[in-house]
């Protein structure tokens, strides 16, 4: 018994001390980390946006969205603190759009990619390619813009992340709207498309009725089925429950989510054949994804 | 045998004769993990150094209050209260380093080779001679580090103290196609075997 009282006292003695201990220097640390974090991103702010006076942050999809205003109150451009899933781990950067939607640069917060591999994503190389671009390009693989060899999922990831986090700026902040498939223009009736996913093609079913989507299926797939799990019923619900295409595909499957996406695009466009581009844009678009 | 010659003793065992790396194989998974630069390798070995110099410390000064059968949590606690203050200060004070170490300075509370030492040395012996052991072996475990991740960065990316571009030296030029092979986990590997190889060999020739 008392072998026991004395084991039990030294350890919770062990573990109080041990306790106030790191209390103490967490006290010292927390606020240097906090300010050099800060200091880091204001930095950055002002190397895109020389004029900046003011800021606003604004939050979509638990990433954080900072408006940036010079002194008369004009609006220079946004500052976004994205989250996105890498090949291995989510990816921390901040975008930095300016007013007309067009890409200042980015800044790599955090990341795990491979060493000597997926860290490509942290090269001027990889990243000045986007800069100059914007909401008005398509910044898709192959036309405006180029994954790197030997990392495609990584720079993949990005690549799209940046391309809907330009979207979402420019369409919540920027006032910018694009001509989206029109559901109500289209007939009556099921509708088939099929993208290239991880393992084979991957088939959607949308079923047009009233000009309403009421249905959204994926008959036909090869992915990883972690992954897919994660996308299916998830994002054919919401496409079925928002009544859009673009539905936002944070949800750690990226990739399969957006070939759903991509997908249902696909079978829309092709059953609206007076939006050609948009069409031609997708078949672009699905086989980069494939790749 | 004298005195003064333990102390030497205690502070010369982990560098060479007794190297937690090379000799023991102790404390692997911050060894292949954190090698692929020259300023990582020094910077895990110097972290775990302190570690096990201060657990080192507390263990053998607290040895004679420590019952014997909850020493292993009450060491673990031990360590992995200097780990969380490590990773404190190398977060606020060196953030560089702290980003490129990432997971493993964490997992510095579970290297065997400090959990070893508190088990086999501190909670043994005097107060002095822990430390001097802590500071050995530290050494030697920074030494181990060093020299694979000196190979593994030169070979795997042509250059020495990387990879900040400011500080990095290129040795053989911006042009030389480094050997990726030996930057990957797979390298850590081949690199540690024949580092260990070429250390069997010299051992064996000098009797040590």
């Amino acid at each position: 018994m008392r072998d026991i009282l004395k084991m039990s006292l030294t350890l919770a003695m062990v573990a109080a001390l041990s306790a106030s201990l790191l209390t103490g220097v967490h006290n010292i640390t927390e606020p240097v980390i906090l300010e050099r974090q800060e200091r880091e991103y204001y930095e950055a702010i002002e190397r895109f946006f020389p004029a900046v006076e003011d800021f606003q942050t604004k939050e979509i999809d638990s990433n954080q969205y900072d408006l940036i205003y010079d002194q008369d109150g004009e609006e220079l451009g946004v500052m976004g603190t994205i989250e996105t899933q890498g090949y291995d781990g989510a990816i921390r950067y901040n975008l930095a759009v300016d007013a007309e939607g067009v890409i200042q640069g980015i800044v790599i917060v955090s990341h795990t990619e491979t060493p000597g591999i997926g860290d490509v994503i942290e090269t001027d190389q990889f990243q000045e390619q986007f800069v100059g671009k914007g909401y008005d390009d398509p910044l898709e693989d192959g036309e405006d813009v180029d994954t790197v060899s030997g990392a495609t999922l990584s720079t993949g990831a990005m690549l799209s992340s940046i391309r809907r986090t330009v979207n979402t700026i420019a369409e919540q902040f920027l006032g910018e709207e694009r001509e989206y498939i029109d559901v109500s223009e289209i007939p009556d009736g099921v509708y088939e498309a099929s993208v290239d996913g991880t393992h084979g093609v991957l088939t959607v079913e949308v079923e047009v009725e009233n000009g309403e989507i009421v249905r959204v299926d994926v008959p036909e797939q090869n992915e990883t089925e972690a992954y897919f799990v994660d996308s299916y019923p998830e994002i054919p619900e919401r496409i079925v429950e928002e009544q859009r295409v673009e539905v936002d595909t944070q949800t750690g499957a990226t990739l399969t989510a957006e070939r759903i996406v991509d997908a249902v695009k696909k079978a829309l466009a092709d059953a609206a054949p007076e939006i050609e581009d948009e069409a031609e844009d997708n078949g672009g678009d699905n086989n980069n994804e494939g790749e | 045998m004298k005195e003064s010659n333990v102390y030497v003793q205690d502070l010369s065992r982990g560098i060479i004769k007794e190297n937690p790396v090379f000799r023991l194989l102790l404390g692997m998974c911050p060894v292949l993990g954190v090698t692929a630069f020259l300023i990582n390798g020094l910077g895990m070995g110097l972290a775990a150094t302190a570690v096990l110099i201060a657990s080192n410390v507390v263990v053998a000064s607290l040895k004679n209050f420590i019952p014997a059968q909850v020493r292993i949590p009450i060491f673990i606690v031990i360590i992995a209260t200097f780990v969380t203050i490590i990773e404190m200060v190398l977060q606020a004070f060196q953030p560089a380093l702290y980003d490129a170490l990432g997971v493993f300075v964490p997992l510095i509370v579970v290297n065997c080779m400090i959990l070893g030492r508190a088990e086999a040395f501190a909670s043994k012996k005097p107060i002095l001679r822990s430390l001097l052991d802590g500071i050995g072996v530290g050494i030697g475990f920074t030494l181990a580090l060093g020299i694979l991740s000196l190979v593994r960065e030169v070979f795997g990316q042509g250059t020495i103290l990387g990879p900040e571009p400011e500080s990095s030296i290129h040795l053989f030029g911006e042009a030389f196609e480094p050997m990726g092979l030996f930057a990957q986990p797979p390298g850590a590997f081949i690199a540690l075997g024949l580092l260990l190889a070429i250390n069997n060999i010299i051992f064996k020739k000098y009797n040590l």
